[in-house]
């Protein structure tokens, strides 16, 4: 019973720590430190949790808070609305839809399922925002923010993990 | 889960439904963001007026560990470093001096020449809260806003130079669009020749010069400043020098948007000051203690000949004199055609 929720009758607030991660990452994403330069774009934060909450738990990730969590970062970096949102969406239709092949990886393909998710995501994110201007982007931005976020998976999930295992846990159905 | 792992849920089909929903929510919030750009602003404003506070403490923690992580590699460079700043310090120094005694002869000139002075700029200091450094997009947020007096429009610089302009503005935080971001276009003068174009910003470091008039070749490390065409900017900030890019023409901007954490919002929409009248006082003549000189009649004042304008003389091949022309001024005044070595 425990791991339905490490905080026992308080379960709600266990439930909402995936959407609190995904804000939190879209907080991060957008803080005025950068520990790359100017060089490379900040990493998507906000789709790690995104990701993998969305493979372990769908429930408590819902399209609706991939879609929210994504019109928040449109929000917060400045972007015209929804790009982002779209984009969360359409990888989480992708993830959803793959889910069997994604939750069946595991150490460097578990990198390599999230890397696709997030070439799946800047690809979303760089055709929406060309339609939208109707100019072709360059895509060497593209190219490093999708390099630098899978890169940075590896030690999120470290943390990710542990949230889910200590605070989140399985679903219930899973007994 | 009774071995104490977790597993990976495979429940599928209830997603699908609104998926469907949110999908089709996503497309109709890109397609009204499109049609009604300015419809969110407010919302975004206020999204970030309520986060500024979540904003302003994730900033102190990573600000320490980027100083943290920044001094590592410093350590070993202390030293050099230190020369460096000694030197730099040096000849700051020097410039300092002369600049304070070029802005007293500036300001004698324009008091003799009854010169209407540069419009006052008041300005608002401003931290950087937020940073958007994202593929097409390369946004600050500040926590200055309209209770500041931040207005969109204007200039935001640091002690360097100009790194962008607010274009929204909240209650509590402005948004500012950098010089390098894509949607960034600025009229700009290009010295020695005042050469007028458009600054662009493409994502990259260094923002493009374009709208340039035919046929302008540009010296590398010219400086180039804000024009103050179209009343949106003061004219002068200085921006960066130029860079030859190929065909193209880049700007080497002198204030880094990566490192800049305190900021001003220069106010232009300011009334220009009236330059205050001269009284006897203020003459160089009456200053020194002398008389001043009595009105001229008006016969005599519209007989003043105009003066000719310059003409270019080439230099002469050494050795060669030049040749005595006839002054035409006063047949009394004193014509000195002799050289130095010759008396």
């Amino acid at each position: 019973m425990e791991r339905l929720g490490g905080f026992g009758s308080n379960r709600v607030a266990s439930n909402v720590i995936p959407v609190l991660f995904g804000l939190f990452g879209v907080v991060i994403t957008n803080v005025p430190i950068s520990a790359f330069g100017s060089w490379i774009p900040a990493p998507m934060y906000a789709l790690m949790p995104v990701y993998y909450w969305c493979l372990v738990r769908p429930d408590l990730m819902t399209p609706g808070w991939a879609f929210l969590i994504g019109f928040i970062h449109d929000i917060v970096s400045g972007e015209p609305p929804g790009l982002w949102a779209a984009s969360f969406v359409a990888t989480y239709a992708i993830i959803d839809k793959q889910r069997d092949a994604f939750a069946g990886l595991s150490g460097f393909g578990a990198i390599l399922g999230f890397a696709t998710a997030t070439l799946v995501a800047c690809s979303a994110h760089y055709v929406i925002f060309s339609l939208y201007h109707w100019h072709l982007m360059p895509v060497t931005g593209s190219i490093k923010e999708f390099a630098v976020t899978s890169i940075l998976y590896i030690p999120v999930v470290v943390v990710l993990a542990y949230m889910h295992r200590r605070f989140v846990g399985p679903l219930r159905s899973e007994f | 889960m009774g071995n104490g792992s977790w597993k990976i849920s495979r429940s599928r089909g209830r997603a699908h439904l609104p998926l469907t929903v949110v999908a089709v929510l996503a497309i109709f919030l890109v397609l009204l963001g499109k049609a009604q750009s300015s419809l969110f602003d407010r919302a975004r404003t206020g999204v970030i007026d309520w986060m500024q506070p979540a904003l302003e403490a994730s900033r102190t923690p990573m600000e320490t560990m980027g100083r943290w992580m920044g001094s590592i590699g410093n350590i070993f460079w202390v030293y050099q470093e230190n020369l460096k700043l000694k030197e730099e310090n040096a000849r700051l120094k020097q410039w300092h001096n002369t600049a304070q005694v070029l802005t007293e002869r500036l300001k004698r000139y324009q008091l003799l020449l009854n010169a209407v002075p540069d419009p006052a700029l008041s300005s608002v200091v401003a931290r950087v809260i937020g940073r958007a450094n994202h593929p097409f997009l390369q946004t600050m947020i500040l926590d200055a806003g309209k209770s500041h007096g931040a207005k969109p429009g204007q200039a935001v610089v640091d002690q360097r130079g100009m790194i962008g302009r607010v274009y929204l503005t909240g209650e509590h935080t402005s948004w500012v669009i950098l010089l390098t971001d894509l949607n960034s276009r600025i009229p700009v003068s290009i010295e020695p020749n005042t050469d007028q174009a458009i600054m662009s910003g493409d994502n990259s470091p260094m923002p493009l010069i374009e709208t340039l008039a035919r046929g302008v070749e540009l010296k590398p490390d010219s400086q180039v400043v804000t024009s103050g065409d179209g009343d949106i900017l003061p004219a002068g900030i200085p921006i960066g020098v130029i860079v030859k890019d190929g065909s193209h023409y880049r700007v080497a901007l002198f204030a880094d948007q990566t490192t800049a954490q305190d900021v001003e919002i220069v106010d232009f929409k300011q009334k220009p000051e009236h330059p205050p009248s001269v009284g006897q006082q203020e003459l160089p003549v009456t200053a020194a203690g002398l008389a001043p000189a009595a009105p001229q009649p008006q016969a005599a004042t519209s007989q003043v000949m105009p003066v000719p304008p310059p003409v270019y003389k080439p230099p002469l091949p050494p050795g060669q004199k030049p040749a005595v022309v006839p002054q035409q001024g006063p047949a009394n005044a004193p014509v000195n055609n002799a050289e130095p070595g010759d008396q």
